[in-house]
């Protein structure tokens, strides 16, 4: 059978008429802020690309060929890494959805590289600046860039593609999914541990000269300025043939797999001693607060999604605030708080700013079932300061461990600050939880648990509710006061509460309000891309 | 087992020019509705007639654009709460909790209901029991298959023993034996002075099981009957249906076919 339009036309329309009937139902005001902060972020990307363009039109080819792998190794780790550090893997087919249509292997397969492109289109605008810059540079020959930096995109966009469908397929297998994440996550911090451990030159070596390794970026590099000798021709033909195979292979076996809908949840084997904390809790308060409190525990610490979340805060926290937090060989005082600080920040994508996202569809029980919706609001917001609580005392119990300074008085810093904190997050968090809920798959060890938008406004949010706490230690550094430290985190910890009823109040009218689209969204399913 | 709580005669679902627009379009159009109580109605339309609409407005997941709703005497929204408390509902879209054990979530259920611990989780266990659901008490609902889903939801609308129940096609996906066991649960419930208010498009089950009837057509009900009248006419339930809801319109094939 012969197809009258291509494959990715007519999947592309699909997925923009999917995402445009999305968005109708949004406001004007939203779709601009949403346009706004997209277009700030890439004239970013776009200044730095002209840098890019500038920097490279003018150097001569031997301080090229040094600097030149650098800056690809960068492009290469932002593109690869770039998914893995935002807990996105980008856009992708939809295979389960599409493998029933008489679309050929090889046109899915293309469709699916260049959606790669989405991941991280700032790296292909950055390498569009280098290849401008290194084309008008006197002295590369103008063929060796259009022939080596388009290569170079081609062999990260492949690449990009086979880890994607790795990583898709491995998680999968719960205890596999974890593991790898979380192992993918300490990765991440991995340039910190070198820079920590003074091993900055161990990394130079192996990017650059490696006795018996040659990195793509070095055989990119060198082609990029002319200078390549056959052993880089060479060289870089293998590594992109290996990242066509490693691609194809993985694709294929993507398209292969028999995956069911639901993928195998998580067992409940700790299922009795979860229920226990949960019930224990729960006598807290009466029903129907209580019921929703424990059903909020017994979910949340079955979400790999959580859990992986509430693992990185103790562990991926330590490693990238260690390189600040340590001074002559010891850890500073302030580390505990820095680190309690971060992980009650990584906690709240999970916990706050999105509170009905992993209850998707069911989230209209909360509606039907008779009890005043203040009381589920409430109860879910309680379940998530108790998990943060939680949160900080397991960095506690951990700073102890690796004897950081940990006094009566800084324990006491650290909850005081992330109680209060929780004040204000929760607060955000009601409002945005009912203006921009997303259905959110608990089962997805990482993936965007709140509109890619809302993620961007987010970034500007989290300063301004942390300014009060920021007040708090502004007074503590210009008086070099713990009493009026404390004095002024009592005050900023009774505005959090003022904001934080002020905020529900509102989150209750706007409910009411939006019923209807809330419970339609959180009903919504994609198109034929996927997003994660 | 007791009956229902004798309470002054108001029917159970009273509605009157009940109307939803989606812009220009009126899903559902002026309908008015009395079910008596102690009543298994069977409320049928086709694909797009605004039965689950109705049920939507009715429990109050979507707010109606005019029109007055009564259930057992109460209005709704003023006393959505107290209303609620006495209705099991079986909703066409799962309401489950993924993350929860089947019997996790009965209790939960039982709970926000208003029942006590103890009680909640005695029901729990019977209901898992009855409807053949505690095989793998350990399994998380994300496990379970979409008739084990829908007989869960079953349950979940059982376990406070409300005295109306409002079920948008219930046996969707369960097979014949978990079908029987919730059909021959339901006509119990109308026997102990329970109404059941049920969508459904197999007729013969409606046919079956319900005391009245209502069809729905582009929003407004075209008959309203008791059941064994229809089977003392000529007309059988999907004669009825098939004439009032337009066959015949939209019915030419095209050519290429």
């Amino acid at each position: 059978m012969r197809l009258a339009t291509s494959p990715l036309r007519i999947i592309l329309w699909a997925q923009w008429r999917t995402l445009a009937n999305l968005r109708s139902g949004e406001s004007r005001l939203a779709r601009s802020l949403a346009s706004l902060v997209g277009i700030v972020w890439y004239l970013l990307w776009t200044a730095v690309a002209a840098a890019a363009a500038i920097a490279l039109a003018r150097p001569r080819r031997a301080e090229l060929a040094l600097i030149l792998p650098w800056g690809l190794m960068s492009v290469f780790f932002y593109w690869q890494l770039a998914p893995v550090i935002t807990a996105s893997l980008g856009a992708a087919l939809d295979l389960r959805r599409l493998r029933m249509y008489p679309v050929p292997q090889d046109r899915l397969f293309l469709v699916e590289i260049l959606l790669r492109l989405a991941t991280s289109p700032e790296m292909p605008l950055v390498l569009a600046g280098a290849l401008i810059g290194l084309w008008r540079n006197p002295a590369i020959p103008f063929w060796a860039p259009l022939i080596a930096l388009p290569l170079y995109a081609c062999f990260n966009l492949l690449l990009a593609a086979g880890l994607r469908g790795l990583l898709e397929r491995a998680f999968t297998h719960r205890r596999v999914r974890e593991i790898v994440a979380f192992l993918l996550v300490l990765a991440v911090g991995a340039p910190q541990l070198l820079v920590w451990g003074g091993l900055g030159n161990l990394g130079r070596d192996l990017s650059l000269r490696g006795p018996s390794i040659s990195w793509p970026w070095v055989s990119f590099g060198r082609l990029a300025c002319g200078q390549a000798g056959a052993e880089d021709w060479v060289l870089a033909a293998l590594w992109l043939t290996a990242a066509w195979l490693f691609g194809r292979s993985q694709f294929d076996r993507s398209l292969r797999e028999d995956r069911p809908e639901t993928a195998p949840a998580a067992a409940v084997g700790r299922g009795a001693q979860i229920a226990g904390v949960a019930s224990l809790l729960g006598r807290l308060a009466p029903d129907p607060m209580a019921a929703v409190l424990e059903k909020e525990l017994r979910s949340l610490a079955r979400s790999p999604r959580f859990r992986l979340v509430f693992l990185m805060g103790f562990s991926f926290g330590f490693l990238i605030w260690a390189p600040l937090a340590r001074r002559e060989g010891s850890f500073t005082e302030g580390y505990p708080v820095l680190v309690s600080l971060y992980a009650v920040l990584l906690l709240s994508e999970v916990l706050f700013w999105n509170a009905f996202g992993f209850d998707r569809s069911a989230a209209q029980f909360w509606f039907i079932a008779p009890a005043a919706f203040r009381n589920v609001l409430v109860a879910k917001n309680l379940a998530g300061a108790l998990l943060a609580v939680a949160e900080v005392s397991v960095v506690l119990l951990v700073c102890w461990l690796l004897r950081a300074p940990l006094t009566g008085l800084r324990i006491i810093e650290v909850y005081a600050v992330a109680v209060t904190l929780c004040l204000y997050l929760l607060a955000g968090g009601n409002l945005s939880s009912l203006r921009f809920p997303r259905p959110v798959n608990p089962e997805q060890s990482w993936g965007r648990a709140s509109t890619g938008r809302f993620q961007m406004l987010v970034l500007f949010l989290y300063p301004l509710l942390g300014a009060p706490v920021g007040l708090a230690y502004l007074v503590r550094y210009v008086s070099g006061s713990e009493t009026a430290f404390f004095a002024q985190l009592s005050l900023a910890a009774l505005a959090g509460a003022v904001f934080y009823h002020a905020s529900l109040e509102y989150a209750l009218k706007l409910v009411e309000r939006r019923k209807e689209q809330f419970i339609q969204t959180l009903l919504e399913q994609g198109g034929p891309v996927l997003t994660r | 087992m007791h009956g229902v709580p004798a309470e002054p005669a108001s029917p159970a679902i009273e509605v009157r020019g009940l109307r939803k627009l989606y812009g220009d379009k009126a899903a559902v159009d002026g309908l008015d509705l009395t079910v008596p109580r102690g009543c298994f109605y069977g409320f049928l339309g086709p694909n797009g007639a605004g039965k689950t609409t109705t049920i939507r407005m009715l429990i109050g997941l979507t707010t109606p654009t005019a029109g007055q709703i009564r259930l057992l005497g109460l209005p709704m929204p003023e006393r959505a709460l107290e209303i609620k408390r006495r209705i099991g509902l079986v909703p066409e879209e799962s309401l489950l909790f993924e993350r929860l054990t089947g019997g996790e979530f009965l209790q939960f259920a039982g709970r926000m209901y208003g029942l006590d611990r103890a009680t909640a989780a005695a029901r729990a266990a019977e209901l898992l029991e009855f409807f053949r659901l505690n095989d793998s008490p350990r399994k998380l609902i994300a496990e379970y298959s979409k008739g084990m889903r829908r007989r869960l939801m079953m349950a979940a609308a059982l376990i406070h023993r409300p005295e109306l129940f409002l079920l948008d096609e219930p046996f969707e996906g369960v097979d014949a034996v978990g079908a029987r066991i919730m059909k021959d649960l339901l006509l119990d419930q109308v026997r102990r002075g329970a109404t059941v208010f049920l969508t459904s498009h197999v007729l013969e089950v409606v046919e079956r099981l319900c005391d009245r009837v209502a069809i729905l057509n582009q929003g407004r009900v075209v008959l309203e009957a008791a059941v064994r009248d229809l089977h003392s006419g000529a007309e059988s339930l999907e004669d009825a249906f098939v004439r009032l809801v337009g066959a015949g319109q939209g019915l030419e094939k095209p050519d290429w076919l």
